[in-house]
């Protein structure tokens, strides 16, 4: 009831496709019950990479901030981007630091490898364990719905229209069954070299 | 005891100088020469790089114009391992920034915060000052368009058009000559090029001795900042009638 | 699981509705924002003052609202006051509401993994102008932030929000704006069972901070 996941809600998920990614979240910020604004999203760009963060809203917001840090002054220090897997390793060690005093936050990586050209998702628990997927990873108060939805809908290969649809209906109907989040939606779906943005506005109840 | 004041950074000459400083400033004025114009659209950088052996490998990053921060550059004239050290300095001064406040740091308070370390190594004993100028090319919504200069004595300014490193009198003046008000940023790519090509030892300019950079605003408003890539540079002295031919000089 | 921070949300989300009784509003239109307090300084359920002061203004088009445990409440604001002026001073700028907002989020995220965090929830209200846009930061202890068109604090949260909801417009006048704010104060003295000696009111646009006449000694009729 108390715990720090699940004050603020929120939802967010990420799927692989055929040469192409997609990730997305829910727009709700909430204290408990009570709905405070409908537009906090939570996912965030890093050049070619996207973290999506659920968990404690002051978390989200800070984490997201200090991975900004982190990011830019990789970029500017290497003059190129950093790539999904680099990135993916920064989470996990930069959580871990906070061992003993986590951020409370649940991440997920999203992005295309510039070099191999292959897509690549991951998640993590708050310390930083990375969990690599294949297909799917989920986080948020809405997780439990989300592996049903995303087990019924997924499937290899999809191409990025197809990957678009099933991430949104993936999203959508689980928070719909999820009390602490929803109120729609963003939905990135990313490509070799095009990224589309796309917000779904969904239930506002 | 010849040299009684000049051993020390921070002890004042009997007639007033500090000559580390001085000295500094004079190892400076050997480095190339970098100019800085400001445009009513944009600021241009533009700097000399000295190509010291054809063994040197030649495609690797920019040596003398730096990204500070997403919404400003410098040009550096001087010891490049001191501006490295500067340069990271105030990289992360300008993400601290962002950080606190959620917004790019305003142009003239980094340049102060360089400033201020570099003063620094001119007051405390037992240290060298920064054998590095620079030119600063920036932007932010308060002041618009922005162009600075900094010295190893931590003093800086905000100009129109300004020169620093070899020749940097003679570039001064012929900016003050051909600098004109309002002028828009292609107008100063094309001063800068001319101003080079006049100090520069070479008569003939090519891309491999100059670096060029722009910080500008989109068609949709956005702030960009571009460091040239060879075409491009290649393309503006073929416009101004400064390019090396190929075969004329080859043989 | 770090015992400190759990306990302060457990200890903050279930026992002190004392600070509920402290309810504050903003309200965005065209060219302004409106923020609003109540006057009552509480204790228990005694009323120690009855014209308290529970806004800073942090610089010239900036204004915060705060609520929350005794103390750390000015305390807080003050300590941000005193640096966001400093800024001022140093810069020869003023910082503008985003990024005051920023500042203040950083400042209560850290201390909320200290040893004492501070238990304060404001509202930020402000006028950008540079932009020329009309501001309002929600913020609670934890140091969440969410940029609103309306917000509250306390009781006021369940009562005034659903009025908002229906009435409320980005691009109203000031005169609509005080009118739907005299709605939810309205609501306000009908719904709560003690009186919180009505609402200091506050606008802040192009002209800087002012407060506004606010007559609360009308009778609300109950329902």
């Amino acid at each position: 009831m108390s715990s720090p996941f699940s004050i603020n809600g929120g939802a967010c998920v990420a799927m692989v496709g055929k040469d192409c990614v997609a990730i997305a979240c829910d727009l709700r910020l909430g204290l408990q019950s009570l709905t405070v604004s409908n537009n906090f999203p939570k996912i965030f760009p890093y050049g070619d990479v996207y973290l999506g963060l659920t968990g404690l809203a002051t978390d989200v917001t800070t984490v997201a901030d200090l991975f900004r840090y982190k990011v830019n002054m990789y970029r500017l220090r290497e003059e190129r981007q950093i790539s999904p897997q680099t990135m993916a390793n920064l989470v996990s060690t930069s959580l871990y630091e906070k061992r003993f005093g986590p951020y409370f936050v649940s991440p997920v990586i999203a992005g295309i490898n510039h070099t191999t050209g292959k897509p690549f998702i991951c998640g993590f628990d708050s310390i930083g364990c990375i969990d690599f997927a294949k297909d799917f990873i989920v986080s948020g108060t809405a997780s439990d719905q989300l592996f049903g939805t995303c087990e019924g809908l997924w499937e290899p290969d999809m191409e990025p229209e197809d990957l678009f649809e099933t991430i949104s209906q993936a999203l959508l109907n689980a928070v719909d069954r999820d009390a602490l989040s929803g109120w729609g939606a963003y939905v990135y779906v990313i490509e070799k070299d095009k990224v589309t943005k796309r917000l779904l506005k969904g239930r506002q109840d | 005891m010849a040299r009684r004041y000049d051993s020390r950074t921070t002890i004042f000459s009997p007639e007033g100088r500090l000559y580390q400083v001085e000295y500094a400033l004079e190892a400076i004025s050997h480095a190339g020469t970098a100019i800085g114009i400001l445009a009513s659209d944009g600021i241009v950088l533009a700097a000399e790089r000295k190509v010291t052996s054809k063994l040197l490998e030649q495609d690797t990053s920019a040596e003398k114009l730096y990204t500070l921060n997403d919404n400003m550059i410098c040009a550096v004239a001087g010891m490049t391992a001191d501006a490295n050290i500067l340069i990271n300095y105030a990289r992360q001064a300008a993400q601290r920034y962002l950080l606190t406040y959620n917004e790019d740091i305003p142009c003239e308070q980094l340049v102060r915060r360089l400033c201020d370390l570099k003063q620094g190594y001119t007051q405390h004993g037992g240290l060298r000052p920064f054998g590095v100028s620079f030119i600063y090319a920036g932007y932010d919504p308060q002041r618009q368009f922005q162009l600075y200069q900094s010295n190893p004595s931590g003093n800086y300014g905000g100009w129109k058009a300004t020169s620093v490193g070899a020749n940097n009198a003679s570039a001064q003046s012929l900016l003050k000559q051909d600098y004109k008000e309002e002028c828009n940023l292609r107008e100063a790519c094309g001063l800068a090029v001319k101003v080079l090509s006049k100090t520069m030892d070479s008569t003939k300019l090519s891309s491999e001795k100059i670096e060029f950079a722009t910080v500008g605003k989109t068609k949709d408003g956005k702030i960009y900042h571009h460091l040239w890539g060879a075409d491009e540079i290649t393309v503006l002295l073929e416009e101004h009638g400064l390019a090396k031919k190929e075969d004329t000089e080859a043989g | 699981m770090p015992r400190i921070l759990l306990n302060l949300i457990v200890h903050h989300l279930h026992l002190s509705s004392a600070s509920k009784m402290e309810n504050l509003l903003g309200l965005t239109g065209k060219d302004f924002t409106i923020v609003a307090a109540s006057k009552a300084a509480m204790r228990g359920a005694t009323i120690l003052k009855a014209s308290d002061d529970k806004t800073r203004s942090l610089n010239k088009n900036t204004l915060m609202a705060f609520s929350g445990e005794a103390g750390d409440t000015v305390h807080f604001a003050e300590f941000v006051q005193a640096n966001i002026q400093l800024y001022s001073m140093r810069n020869d700028t003023e910082l503008g509401p985003p990024a005051v907002a920023s500042f203040v989020r950083g400042e209560l995220a850290r201390s909320l993994r200290s040893k004492k965090p501070y238990t304060v929830n404001l509202l930020l209200g402000g006028y950008d102008p540079i932009t020329k846009k009309p501001h309002l930061f929600w913020l609670d202890y934890l140091a969440s932030v969410a940029p609103l068109p309306y917000a509250a604090h306390g009781y006021a949260q369940y009562y005034c929000l659903s009025i908002l909801d229906k009435h409320h417009h980005p691009d109203i006048e000031l005169e609509q704006g005080l009118k739907i704010l005299r709605m939810c104060t309205d609501e306000l003295q009908r719904r709560l069972p003690i009186d919180f000696k009505g609402m200091l009111v506050k606008v802040i646009d192009k002209d800087g901070v002012r407060e506004i006449d606010w007559d609360s000694s009308k009778a609300v009729k109950s329902a």
